[in-house]
């Protein structure tokens, strides 16, 4: 309680210009200080069920992402957002980082050329909506690479919406 | 529901997001669709999510990958839903710094927990009655000043407990919960994680998350004098080793005459004021020479070694010495014969 009044008093008085000088503190003065961890006080029953913490560890956004590139820059757009690959550029597609990394704004602004950008719904990604056979037919027509945005970024479509003759309930 | 997300907090959430050669990237990942959303990134500023939050929430993550080497570092995370409970987790130190949060190893901090959402009553699911919250800790590899998020969670907290009460949970840490073998030493990251309840059908639990950063205490000597030793001449030149500086600091060295004693004003020797004002603690080696201005006249010196940080003036080394320079000459005169 001593050491928590005493903590509080030195919050408080944050904003003094001069604390005063002090000796370096020693290893057994810090140790002195130690308290049991305030987090093991609380206490709040455990649920009946076994938790399921899920901590991010092991994630990779390059894994998750599918890469373009025009030979000096890349990007990346989530896997599922790239719709439709021309043959001839499918090299520019799911490559190796090469060059220096944009973001997808900077990118698209230097590859218009090949890249072709389809606003699409959230029901449409999510695959409750389909895309349409005319847009598709489209695509193919185009000739080049679609990416599937919404609001002006890259978003994963789920392949129910991409069937020309979908049935999506 | 639209929900308004501030890039400029979770941008600020690591210091090298900020940097030169990185790439910012957010992804919002619908947890009952599958959907993922680039969300276009400015260094700072604030941006509407995308569209309908599903009950199962979104995922949110800031990520950032280095031009050099490509390689993908998640900076920070949080989960998001209407049927989630919603927490915030807020760390405050004695170190104005802004960035970050960041503290000494021997300093105290605060952190504020906030849950929101919480239900109460009888056959609740738990996910709606109770967050977990974690406490992390990830001390520095040696020759490292920094640890990814991701790296820091990895293992299993420190301690843990159930938050069953929307509301705030103030808790307060005397010093670093870092182990070190010599506790001045402590230096690395604490991490604090509010997790939901996952059932299985989220990818991922965490709702909010901070940490602080841990600084060891600074050690210094000096070196070319010895503890009492007498100056007759000239003083000798010295080796100033100053170690663990804290990232904002003053160091220097100064002198007075007398014993010494504690907040005494002294005449700072000139070359030894360093300014430190970085992103970590540092150390340095000063070499000090033709300062006898100091000692004016003869008598007993302290000579001290001090650091100011945010949390006060700490006294690294003091030596006392003793200035002699008056000339005795003890002679006698025999055999003059006058001329």
């Amino acid at each position: 309680m001593k050491t928590f009044l005493s903590l509080l008093t030195a919050l408080a008085g944050a904003a003094l210009a001069n604390p005063g000088m002090t000796d370096r503190i020693t290893p057994a003065e810090i140790t002195s200080r130690k308290e049991p961890s305030p987090i093991k006080s609380l206490q709040v029953t455990a649920p009946s069920t076994e938790v399921k913490i899920v901590r991010p560890t092991g994630q990779s956004l390059i894994a998750q992402s599918d890469i373009l590139h025009d030979g000096r820059n890349w990007t990346i757009v989530p896997k599922g957002a790239v719709l439709h690959v021309p043959e001839a550029l499918s090299p520019r597609v799911g490559a190796k980082p090469l060059g220096r990394l944009l973001t997808w704004d900077e990118f698209l602004t230097v590859n218009r050329g090949w890249v072709f950008t389809e606003e699409v719904t959230m029901d449409q990604a999510a695959g409750k909506r389909p895309v349409g056979a005319s847009r598709i037919e489209f695509w193919e027509k185009n000739g080049k690479v679609i990416v599937a945005v919404h609001l002006g970024g890259p978003i994963s479509v789920r392949p129910e919406s991409l069937s020309p003759v979908a049935t999506i309930k | 529901m639209k929900t308004p997300l501030l890039l400029c907090a979770l941008l600020g959430s690591h210091a090298f997001a900020e940097g030169e050669g990185f790439v910012n990237f957010i992804r919002q990942d619908q947890q009952t669709t599958g959907v993922v959303w680039s969300m276009p990134v400015t260094p700072r500023g604030g941006a509407p999510s995308v569209g309908l939050l599903e009950e199962g929430g979104a995922l949110f993550q800031l990520w950032t990958v280095e031009q050099a080497t490509g390689k993908d570092y998640l900076l920070d995370q949080k989960l998001v839903g209407a049927y989630l409970p919603a927490a915030a987790i807020e760390i405050t130190t004695l170190d104005p710094y802004s960035r970050v949060p960041r503290t000494r190893a021997d300093q105290p901090f605060t952190v504020t927990v906030h849950v929101d959402g919480l239900l109460t009553g009888a056959n609740l699911p738990d996910a709606a009655t109770r967050v977990l919250l974690e406490h992390h800790l990830a001390p520095f590899s040696p020759g490292k000043s920094a640890v990814t998020p991701a790296q820091a969670v990895s293992n299993a907290p420190d301690s843990s407990a159930f938050l069953g009460n929307d509301g705030e949970t103030l808790l307060r840490f005397p010093v670093t919960s870092l182990p070190s073998a010599d506790p001045t030493l402590a230096r690395g990251e604490e991490h604090f994680v509010v997790h939901a309840l996952g059932d299985g059908s989220i990818s991922q639990t965490q709702l909010a998350s901070a940490f602080v950063e841990i600084w060891p205490v600074a050690s210094g000597a000096i070196a070319g004098l010895n503890n009492g030793a007498t100056i007759r001449y000239n003083a000798p030149p010295l080796t100033i080793t100053l170690k663990d500086l804290y990232p904002r600091s003053d160091s220097w060295l100064q002198v007075y005459e007398g014993a010494p004693k504690l907040n005494s004003d002294g005449t700072t020797v000139s070359g030894s004021k360093l300014v430190l004002d970085q992103d970590e603690s540092a150390d340095r080696v000063l070499t000090l020479a033709s300062y006898d201005s100091v000692f004016p006249e003869d008598g007993t010196y302290t000579l001290e070694l001090l650091t100011r940080t945010p949390f006060g003036i700490d006294r690294l080394h003091y030596i006392t010495v003793q200035v002699n320079r008056t000339l005795e000459i003890r002679a006698q005169l025999n055999g003059f014969d006058e001329r």
